[in-house]
This record gives C-alpha cells, sequence and structure tokens, in this order.
C-alpha cells in the first residue's frame, strides 16, 4: 500500500454502497487502484463484481459513496458526459457482444469511429491492433466464423483501439478452455505493461494462478481483507 | 431503414393511407374555400341615389367609389334601367308602376368588393361609410346571406384542423411503433454503441432520420395515391355527363400544398421517431 500512494489513482471509491429491492449487491466498498495496476477482483457469482465494474463506467449509480475513475467523479457525471468517460474506460465482457452482422474490422473500429476518428486513422490503428492481438488474418470474417479464443481477441481489441487508461474485463475467461485463459491473461499482461490499468473480474482459480498481482475479493456485496497471490 | 423491410414498407404504405385521408380532407378543404371565396366574390352590394340627384352629383359619387381601393368593379344602373329591368324580371307585375305615372325607382350604383374587403365586418364598415354620402339614401345588401356564408366557411376551417390533427396523431402513432420495432430489433446493437463511448445525437440522428424519411415516403406516396383518386373522380364526372364543366372547376392541390404536405410527412416521422427513442431510452435508463 505504501507503493501505491506514490502513483497517482486510476480507480478510487470511497465507503459505497447500492442495494436491488431488499438486497444488498455492495455494502461499504472502499478502495483504491493506482494507475498502471493490474488488479484481480474476485469472489463468486453473485459476489457484486458485475455490479462494481457496471459503476465504474457509469452504467450504474452507487445508493451511497463516491466513485472517482481518471480523476472523474463518476458518481456525479452528467449523462451527457458519460460517454467521454467510457472512451477512457475500455470494457471487456464475458459473452463478447461483438456485432454478428460487422467484420472482424468493423466491431473494432467501432470505438473510433463514434468518436468521429478520420478513415485513414481508422484503418492504421485497428490494422494495428488487431495484429497486437493475432487476429488480423481474421479481419474481414464475421464474428460466427471465429473461434472462441479469437472473439474474445477481437473484444479486447475493440477495448484497447482508442488507448484508453483503464481496461476492465468482466469474467473475460468464463467461456474459455484453460489454454485459451492462458492466451488472453497473457494479452492483459501485455495490455498492462505498455501502462493501462487493468481490472480484471473473474470467479476462475485459474486466472489468479496466472496473474502475481493485487486481488480484491468481494463477498456478498463486502469487500474481504487484500491479498497478494503468487503465480 | 432496410433491416426489417416489412414492418418499413407497412409503415410507409399505412402512413401513406393515413396521410391521403389528410388530403382528400385537404383537398375538399381547398375546393369549398375556394367555391366560397367565388360565392362572396358574387356579393354585391346596392348603392341607391336619392331621387332627382343632379348629373354632376352622380358623376362625384361614381368618382368618389371609383377612387376607393375596397371598390374592385361598379356598375351604374339609371332610373330608366331599373324600370326596364323590373319589367323585364316581373312582367305581369308591370301595370303597378304604371298608376304611379312617374317612375319610383331609384338610380343605383351595384359594387362589388375586393377580396381583402370580403369579411362581413369589413362590408358593414364600408356600407356604413358609404351611407353618410351626400346623395347616397341607401345601402343594400344580403347581411344574413355573408354571415351566414361566414360561419360555414369558419366551420369547414375547424373540421378540416381536426380532422388534420386526429389523423396526423395516427401517422406519429404509426412511424412511432416502426421505429420502436426497429430500436427493438437493435437493441443490443445500441447497447454495445453505448458502452464504447457513442453520445447519445449518434445514437439516435439515424432512427430520427428514418422516421423522417418515412414520413416523406410516406407522403409523397399519399400523393400519388391522391392524384390517381382525384383524376379517376374527374373522369367519373364527365363519363357520367351530369355536373358539366364542374370536372374542370375542381382544383388538385397546388404545387405548395404538395411540398407542404411533404415537409409535414418528414416533420411527423421525425416526432414519431422522437416519440420512440425517448420511451426507449426511458426503458433504458
Amino acid at each position: 500500500m505504501a507503493l501505491l500512494e506514490q502513483v497517482p489513482k486510476m480507480i478510487q471509491l470511497i465507503h459505497v454502497s447500492k442495494h436491488y429491492d431488499q438486497r444488498s449487491a455492495l455494502s461499504d466498498v472502499s478502495f483504491e487502484i493506482g494507475k498502471g495496476e493490474f488488479v484481480l477482483l474476485m469472489g463468486p457469482s453473485g459476489a457484486g463484481k458485475s455490479t462494481l465494474l457496471r459503476m465504474l463506467i457509469g452504467a450504474e449509480q452507487p445508493d451511497e459513496g463516491q466513485i472517482f475513475v481518471h480523476q472523474k467523479n463518476v458518481t456525479m457525471l452528467r449523462r451527457s458526459e458519460i460517454p467521454y468517460l467510457r472512451r477512457k474506460v475500455g470494457t471487456v465482457f464475458q459473452d463478447f457482444r461483438l456485432l454478428p452482422k460487422k467484420s472482424v474490422f468493423d466491431n473494432v473500429a467501432l470505438p473510433l469511429l463514434v468518436q468521429g476518428i478520420s478513415s485513414a486513422d481508422i484503418r492504421r490503428k485497428v490494422t494495428e491492433v488487431l495484429r497486437a492481438v493475432g487476429v488480423d488474418h481474421k479481419r474481414d470474417q464475421l464474428p460466427a466464423g471465429l473461434s472462441t479464443g479469437e472473439q474474445q481477441r477481437v473484444c479486447i481489441a475493440r477495448a484497447i483501439v482508442n488507448g484508453p487508461v483503464v481496461l476492465l474485463a468482466d469474467e473475460p475467461t468464463g467461456n474459455l478452455d484453460p489454454a485459451l485463459t492462458s492466451e488472453i491473461i497473457e494479452l492483459f499482461k501485455l495490455i498492462n505493461a505498455r501502462g493501462t490499468t487493468v481490472v480484471v473480474a473473474t470467479h476462475d482459480p485459474l486466472v489468479m494462478e496466472q496473474v502475481n498481482r493485487r486481488v480484491l475479493t468481494l463477498s456478498q456485496g463486502t469487500l474481504l481483507p487484500e491479498r497478494r497471490v503468487k503465480g | 431503414m432496410w433491416t426489417n423491410r416489412a414492418t418499413t414498407m407497412v409503415a410507409i404504405v399505412t402512413t401513406a393511407f393515413t396521410l391521403a385521408c389528410v388530403g382528400v380532407f385537404l383537398l375538399l378543404y381547398v375546393n369549398l374555400l375556394a367555391a366560397a371565396g367565388w360565392l362572396q366574390d358574387d356579393v354585391k352590394i346596392m348603392v341607391y341615389l336619392e331621387d332627382r340627384l343632379a348629373s354632376d352629383s352622380v358623376a362625384d359619387i361614381e368618382q368618389q367609389l371609383r377612387s376607393d381601393q375596397a371598390v374592385a368593379s361598379l356598375l351604374f344602373i339609371s332610373k330608366e334601367q331599373a324600370l326596364g329591368e323590373f319589367k323585364a324580371q316581373f312582367p305581369s307585375e308591370s301595370h303597378l308602376l304604371e298608376g304611379l305615372g312617374q317612375n319610383p325607382l331609384p338610380a343605383s350604383f351595384v359594387v362589388a368588393l375586393s377580396p381583402p374587403f370580403h369579411s362581413p365586418d369589413a362590408i358593414y364598415r364600408w356600407a356604413e361609410r358609404v351611407r353618410q354620402v351626400t346623395g347616397v339614401s341607401k345601402v343594400d345588401y344580403n347581411q344574413d346571406w355573408i354571415d351566414a356564408l361566414a360561419k360555414v366557411i369558419h366551420s369547414i376551417e375547424l373540421v378540416a384542423i381536426g380532422i388534420g390533427v386526429i389523423l396526423s396523431a395516427a401517422a406519429v402513432t404509426i412511424i412511432a411503433n416502426t421505429i420502436r420495432l426497429t430500436l427493438f430489433a437493435r437493441r443490443d446493437e445500441i447497447a454495445i454503441l453505448r458502452l464504447i463511448g457513442a453520445t447519445t445525437s449518434f445514437i439516435h440522428i439515424p432512427y430520427l432520420l428514418e422516421g423522417a424519411v418515412l414520413g416523406a415516403l410516406g407522403s409523397a406516396l399519399s400523393l400519388v395515391m391522391l392524384k390517381f383518386m382525384y383524376e379517376l373522380f374527374r373522369q367519373q364526372m364527365r363519363a357520367t355527363g351530369r355536373f358539366a364543366g364542374l370536372d374542370n372547376l375542381i382544383a388538385f392541390l397546388s404545387p405548395s400544398v404538395c411540398l407542404a404536405l411533404i415537409v409535414l410527412g418528414m416533420g411527423l416521422g421525425f416526432a414519431g421517431s422522437l416519440v420512440s427513442i425517448r420511451r426507449f431510452g426511458e426503458a433504458k435508463a
């Protein structure tokens, strides 16, 4: 934690709570993640991991507490400001969420397209990132023609194509076998090594084994004492 | 727009039928208004002169009336002409005047007012003013007829507006439902766009444009249908032989009204999209 105090904060939660009807999804959760960190958010299904990630991109609001991402108070953002936050925070999903009728290239180009980037720049950046994640040879194919590992790589490429400061991944290996899980984790490490803060929410022990990083554990919406695992 | 081709086509055709109904009423309204206008043009005001008025005074009054901007046309009827007309119109009653020894009918001017002075108020004010002119004995016109005509025109306007509003609301609902189906079919795509940082306008503009295009196409199709029905109606009138000449008097909507209808369709489509997007946005929030 002493190290963390020296690096700028990228994510900060201060006494965050969230309830759905009578059920508590998050209860008084506070933590900080520094710039360039790689953090695992562990916990069983229903522990509140997805709710927490959704709050970090302004898709949900906490009932209590404050959330800061890249020095912006997400809880105070106007609805019109949320898209600009999401352009700085890449998101990877367990179910990939690729557009089925668009090619790999078009799917990855989407975050640049919504920002009004020129088509020449889009071509250059998308080609670069497809090469980096190893699916450049599939650029013209539709997602349905790809393996699950390739689809996840495309999803990661889409999340990092506009150079986000934070990459959030919600159960990114949930649909992958152990070999593919290792490949995806290595990809995340590579992205993190380039300076992007990475937060991976998972309940997969295999992921924890492969990542020798900080672990935040949620259990029934409560944050358990922090630990560091050795891979 | 072409993702759900069947829905889009149904929306265009339904909008076209709805706007064609608006068009039918508009056509009726335009033609009834034109007919009412002819009737108003036909309103004549009789300005009777005092008996035995010197010809100089008659010329003065004529000059005064001719220089009046409200007067569109003027016709002088002398005492002799009035008597001649009376005898021609009522030959069996002409003996009534013979007993009087002299011609009791006054000389008069038959005045038609120009269109800006066709309202009942304007006619009344004009008549009151002319009544004060020296040498004028009486100003006569059919007040009841003019009032009734004004009421009819006002009623036509109200009915046309009422029907137009109801049918326009129907068109908005039809287009709103079509756009809602499109939004529903693309909800996953929209959710992904939101997550990767697309602004609300980036997501909404294509749907608003789609609504506007649907409305414009529906409106254009309704005009084609309307023109077809109009020609068919005229042909039928000619074929039956009744109402001879009337078919030439019935006018189609002018190009500017047609353009206005297309713009209206576009606006209704845009409004329909806006309604759907608002509801969709609220449902997602």
